[in-house]
C-alpha cells in the first residue's frame, strides 16, 4: 500500500514532467503550461499549509507570510541586485524556515495557546511583514520588482516550460514530503497532537518538538514555492504576494480536499485553480472570492472531512461520472472547450461523491465495531496468574518531598511527603477537593509543584516535561477517557509503544499492541474506532495504552468511575493483572470496598495534606478517616 | 508637548478600536463564536453611512437611522445561521472567514475597490476640531471616544443589571446548565447578534467620518482589533475599552517618538508579551466569561 502510493506519485511526476518537456511536440498551447504551473504552485502551498495545519490541527492563517518572504527574497535579489535565481531559492527557504521557527517558538510557548489564538497570531504575521515592506521602500525600491528569467531557462525550452517544470519539481517535493511524513513517525505524532495533545505528551510524544518540526517544514516548502512563484508571476509587489486571499485559498483547498491525507490538498488545489481559471475566462472574476468564501463556509459546516474520504468511498462512481460528463460534453461539443468539459466533469464527480458518500462514510468504518459496542456484559477477564516479574521489594520508586501546589489562593496540596515502593498497589483516597487528582497531575507533569521535590526511580522530575517523565517510566490514565479518535483501538495502543521508553516503528508496535489489548480483554475490538466503544471499554483502552509504554509506575485516575458492578469487577481483575505483571500502581478511587480488596496500602488525603497512610484495614478503621468521610456526627 | 498630544490623540483613537472590538469580544465570550464577519458588518456600516450621506445629503451621524436597523437585522441573521449550524468555536472562525470574504467581494462589486471618501460638504465633522490650550482634538475622534464609552457603559450595565444580561452571563459560563434552568439560548443569541450588529454600524459610521473607505480596510482592522479583544480579556467589555485606549496610546506614542513604521511591531510584541504574562487578558477580572 505504502509502496504503491510512492510509485504512483513518481509515475505522475514523470508523466507531468514529460508533458512539460515535450509540450511543443504534443502541440500543447503555452496557456496550458501556465495553468499547470499555477496548479503546481497551489499544490505546493496547500501541501505546505497542510503539513502543519492539517496534520497537527493548528490552523495557520499566515501562509501569505511564506509566499511573501519567498517571493520578495527572489524578486529583490534577482531584480535589484542581479543575484542568480538559483542562489535566491535556498536563501528564501532559509528565511522562511527562520520565520516559521520564530513564530512557532513564541506561539507554542504560550501556556494558554488554543487553536483560535494560534490562528489569530499567524494572521497578524503577514500583516506586519507587509506593512514593513511597504513602509521601508529601500527594500524593494517602492515600485515592485521585475524578476528576470534566469539564463539556465534556455536549456529547458521556452520560459513557460521552464517555470512549469520548476513549479512541478517544487510541488512534487512538497507532496513527497507530505507523503513521507504521513507514513512515518512524525505523521503519527502530529495526528496524536491533533486528536488530544496533552494525552500525546503524557504518552511520551515530544509535542513541542514535533510542532516545531512541522512548522519548519511548512515554512521551508512555502518559501521555496513562493520563490518560484516570483518567477511565475514575473513582477512582484507587496499586494500580489502578501495577500490575504492566499491563506483563504490554501485553507479552502485543504478543507475541500481533506486535511488528514497527503492527497487532500492536491485534489483541492486542482479543483479550485481550474475552476478559478474558468471563472476568469468568462469574465466572472468578481464572483471568484464569493464562490470561494461560500465553498469554505458550506464545507466546514456540512462536510468537514473533505473530498478525499468521499472519493475513496466511491472511487468508481466518481471516476465514471468524470469520464461520462466530460465525454458527453466533448462528443456533443457544447459549452465551451476541453477545459470546460473537464471542470464540469470534476465538479459533477465531486458533488456526487459528497452527496452519496455522506451516508456511507459515517457508517463504514464503524460498521464492524458497532456489534460489540452494544454488548451489555463486559468481556470477563479470566483471573489467571500473569507472568509475575521478580520485584525487588522495598526499592523506593516515587518520592514526594514536601510537595505543595497552589492555584492562586487555593492550596490544593500542602507539604505532602510520600514514598511509594516498587511492587505496591497504593490506593489514593480522600473526599472531593482533597488534592488526589492534583497529585496525579503533578506526578505526570501536567502541572509543576509550587514547592517541593518529586523523584521517580531516583530521578528528579520536578522540572521535566510530561513526555520526559513518561520516558522515566510514568504512565497515567484519565478519569474521562481521552482516546485518539482518528486512530483504531490498536493504533491507539501502538502510539504508546512508538513513543514509549523503547520506541519501535509502527509496524513492529502493532503486534505488541495486540498483546496489551489482550491483557485488558479488548483484543477483539482492535480494528474498531474509539467512538464505537462504551465507557468501560474506553477505560480499558486507557489502561492498555498506559501499560504499552512499559512504565514502572501506573497512575489510574478514577478508572472505575461510572461503571456498573459487573464492569467494576472486571476492571478490578484487569488492574490486578497489570499489577501482577510487575507494574507499581497508584489508583485514585472512591469505592472503598474495591480498594479494600485491591490495594496493598491506602493513603488518605484531606484538604491537601496526608491524613493517614498504611495497611487498608488499619486506615479504614482510623477515627480521623471515618470523620473525614462520614462527618463527626456519624462517628459519635 | 508632542508626546502629550500623541498620548491624548491615541487614547481618543483607541475609542474606535474599542468600539469595533466590544461586539466581537462579547460574542466570543458569551456565545463562543469568533465572528470575523463582524468586520464585514463594520465595513458595510461604513459604506452605508458614506452612501446615504452622499446621495441624500444627510448628516453623517443621522445616517445611523438607516444603518443601525440594517446592521441589527444582518447581525441577528448571521447569529441565527451560526446557531442553526451548531458550529464549534474553531469552525465558527472558518465559516465567518468565508462570510467575510464574501462581504468584502460584494462591497467591492458595489462600491469598487477604489478609495471613497465623503466630500467636505456632506461631512462637516472631518475638518472640525476642538482646541484646549495648545492641544488639538479632531471632533471625529471625540465622537468615536464618546460612542465607545456609551456602548461599553451600556453593555456593562445590561450585562450586570438586567435579566437578559444575567442570562447571557449564565450562557457564557455553561450553556447546557443555563438551558436547563430555562434560559432560551436561541432567542438571546439572536438578540445579542442584532445588538452587536448595531454596534458595528456605529463603528462603521465613526470610521467613515474620518477615513477614506476601501473594502480591503476590513483586513487592516484585524490585527489591532484582535489585539484589543485579547488584551482586554475575551468577553470583558470594560477590559476591552481599557485595552482599546491602551493600544491607541501605545501606537500613538510609538508613531510620534519613533516612526509610524514601527508601530505594528511594538504593538504585536506588546500583545505577545501580555499573552505570555497574563494569558487571560490584561484587564480580565473574571466577569462575563
Amino acid at each position: 500500500m505504502i509502496r504503491r502510493g510512492g510509485a504512483g506519485l513518481l509515475a505522475a511526476f514523470l508523466v507531468l514532467a514529460a508533458v512539460g518537456a515535450f509540450s511543443d511536440q504534443l502541440g500543447l498551447p503555452s496557456f496550458y503550461l501556465i495553468l499547470l504551473g499555477s496548479i503546481c504552485f497551489w499544490i505546493a502551498q496547500a501541501t505546505s499549509w497542510n503539513i502543519l495545519s492539517g496534520y497537527s490541527g493548528y490552523f495557520s492563517f499566515g501562509q501569505a507570510a511564506y509566499v511573501g518572504v519567498g517571493a520578495y527574497t527572489t524578486a529583490v535579489l534577482t531584480g535589484r541586485h542581479g543575484v542568480d535565481f538559483f542562489l535566491t531559492v535556498p536563501l528564501a527557504a532559509l528565511l522562511c524556515g527562520l520565520l516559521a521557527l520564530g513564530v512557532g517558538a513564541v506561539a507554542f510557548r504560550l501556556g494558554s495557546l488554543r487553536g483560535e489564538i494560534f490562528a489569530l497570531l499567524t494572521l497578524a504575521v503577514p500583516f506586519i511583514l507587509a506593512a514593513f515592506a511597504r513602509i521601508n521602500a529601500s527594500i524593494d525600491g517602492g515600485q515592485g520588482n521585475t524578476v528576470p528569467i534566469p539564463e539556465a531557462a534556455d536549456s529547458f525550452g521556452s520560459p513557460q516550460q521552464f517555470q512549469y517544470l520548476l513549479a512541478l519539481a517544487v510541488a512534487a517535493v512538497a507532496v513527497a514530503v507530505a507523503y513521507g511524513i504521513q507514513h512515518g513517525r512524525t505523521g503519527s505524532a502530529l495526528a496524536a497532537i491533533r486528536d488530544a495533545e496533552d494525552v500525546a505528551e503524557v504518552l511520551g510524544v515530544a509535542t513541542f518538538r514535533y510542532k516545531m518540526l512541522a512548522m519548519l517544514i511548512s515554512g521551508v516548502l512555502g518559501g521555496v514555492a513562493g520563490s518560484v512563484f516570483a518567477l511565475q508571476i514575473g513582477f512582484v509587489t507587496v499586494e500580489s504576494v502578501f495577500n490575504l486571499t492566499i491563506p483563504l485559498f490554501v485553507i479552502v483547498m485543504a478543507v475541500l480536499g481533506g486535511r488528514t491525507h497527503w492527497l487532500g490538498p492536491v485534489i483541492g488545489a486542482v479543483l479550485i485553480v481550474t475552476l478559478q481559471d474558468r471563472l476568469s475566462t468568462y469574465g466572472l472574476d468578481a464572483w471568484n472570492s464569493i464562490i470561494l468564501g461560500a465553498v469554505l463556509a458550506v464545507l466546514v459546516a456540512f462536510s468537514p472531512d473533505g473530498l478525499y474520504a468521499r472519493l475513496r468511498a466511491r472511487p468508481l462512481i466518481a471516476l465514471g461520472t468524470l469520464v461520462v460528463v466530460t465525454g458527453v460534453l466533448g462528443v456533443l461539443n457544447v459549452w465551451g472547450e476541453t477545459l470546460d468539459w473537464l471542470v464540469a466533469g470534476m465538479l459533477a464527480a465531486s458533488l456526487l461523491a459528497i452527496v452519496l458518500g455522506s451516508r456511507r462514510t459515517t457508517a463504514a468504518p464503524r460498521a464492524e465495531a458497532d456489534e460489540p459496542a452494544v454488548e451489555d456484559e463486559p468481556e470477563v477477564v479470566v483471573s489467571e496468574p500473569g507472568e509475575r516479574v521478580a520485584v525487588e521489594p522495598g526499592k523506593v520508586l516515587i518520592e514526594c518531598r514536601q510537595v505543595a501546589r497552589y492555584f492562586g489562593g487555593v492550596h490544593a496540596l500542602e507539604d505532602v511527603t510520600l514514598d511509594i515502593r516498587e511492587g505496591e498497589l497504593v490506593g489514593l483516597v480522600g473526599p472531593n477537593g482533597s488534592g488526589k487528582t492534583t497529585l496525579v497531575n503533578l506526578l505526570s507533569g501536567a502541572f509543576r509543584p509550587t514547592r517541593g521535590e518529586l523523584r521517580v526511580d531516583g530521578r528528579d522530575i520536578t522540572r521535566l516535561a510530561p513526555h520526559q517523565i513518561a520516558h522515566v517510566g510514568m504512565a497515567r490514565t484519565y478519569q474521562i477517557p481521552r482516546p485518539f479518535d482518528s486512530m483504531t483501538v490498536r493504533d491507539n495502543v501502538a502510539m504508546a509503544i512508538m513513543f514509549g521508553r523503547e520506541p519501535l516503528p509502527l509496524r513492529q508496535a502493532r503486534p505488541i499492541a495486540e498483546r496489551h489489548l489482550a491483557t485488558v480483554a479488548l483484543d477483539h475490538l482492535a480494528d474498531a474506532y474509539p467512538a464505537s466503544l462504551n465507557l468501560h471499554q474506553r477505560q480499558l483502552l486507557e489502561m492498555a495504552r498506559a501499560i504499552a509504554s512499559s512504565p514502572k509506575v501506573l497512575l489510574l485516575d478514577e478508572a472505575l468511575a461510572g461503571l456498573n458492578p459487573a464492569e467494576v469487577d472486571n476492571a478490578v481483575r484487569v488492574v490486578r493483572r497489570i499489577h501482577e505483571s510487575g507494574i507499581t500502581i497508584v489508583i485514585v478511587e472512591h469505592l472503598l470496598r474495591v480498594l479494600n480488596q485491591l490495594a496493598t496500602r491506602l493513603v488518605v488525603l484531606d484538604r491537601g495534606s496526608c491524613l493517614a497512610d498504611g495497611d487498608p484495614r488499619t486506615v479504614l478503621n482510623d477515627p480521623d478517616v471515618i470523620r473525614v468521610y462520614l462527618g463527626r456526627q456519624a462517628h459519635v | 508637548m508632542n508626546v502629550i498630544q500623541a498620548i491624548l490623540t491615541g487614547a481618543l483613537i483607541g475609542g474606535l478600536y474599542a468600539l469595533m472590538a466590544t461586539g466581537l469580544s462579547v460574542i466570543w465570550g458569551v456565545l463562543r463564536i469568533i465572528n470575523l464577519a463582524h468586520f464585514g458588518l463594520i465595513l458595510i456600516g461604513a459604506y452605508l453611512t458614506f452612501q446615504v450621506a452622499t446621495s441624500w445629503h444627510l448628516d453623517p451621524i443621522l445616517t445611523l437611522v438607516i444603518s443601525v436597523p440594517a446592521m441589527f437585522v444582518a447581525g441577528a441573521a448571521i447569529q441565527w445561521l451560526f446557531d442553526r449550524l451548531r458550529l464549534t468555536e474553531f469552525n465558527s472562525l472558518l465559516v465567518s472567514f468565508g462570510l467575510l470574504i464574501i462581504i468584502i467581494q460584494v462591497t467591492s462589486n458595489i462600491w469598487t475597490a477604489d478609495f471613497q471618501r465623503m466630500s467636505a460638504d456632506v461631512n462637516p465633522y472631518a475638518t472640525l476640531s476642538v482646541a484646549v490650550g495648545r492641544l488639538v482634538f479632531p471632533v471625529t475622534t471625540l465622537v468615536a471616544f464618546g460612542l465607545a464609552a456609551l456602548v461599553v457603559l451600556g453593555a456593562h450595565l445590561v450585562l450586570r443589571r438586567t435579566f437578559a444580561g444575567r442570562a447571557m452571563r449564565a450562557i457564557a459560563q455553561d450553556r447546557a446548565v443555563a438551558g436547563a434552568f430555562g434560559v432560551d439560548h436561541r432567542r438571546l443569541s439572536v438578540l445579542l447578534g442584532g445588538v452587536v450588529g448595531a454596534t458595528a454600524a456605529l463603528a462603521g459610521m465613526v470610521f467613515a467620518l474620518s477615513n477614506a473607505l476601501t473594502p480591503e480596510t476590513a483586513f487592516e482592522w484585524f490585527g489591532t482589533v484582535f489585539a484589543v479583544v485579547i488584551l482586554g480579556g475575551i468577553g470583558e467589555v470594560v477590559g476591552t475599552f481599557a485595552a482599546g485606549v491602551l493600544v491607541g496610546v501605545l501606537s500613538g506614542v510609538v508613531s510620534a517618538v519613533w516612526s509610524p513604521a514601527t508601530a505594528p511591531f511594538v504593538l504585536f510584541s506588546a500583545i505577545i508579551l501580555a499573552l505570555l504574562v497574563r494569558p487571560q487578558g490584561l484587564f480580565a477580572v473574571g466577569g462575563a466569561r
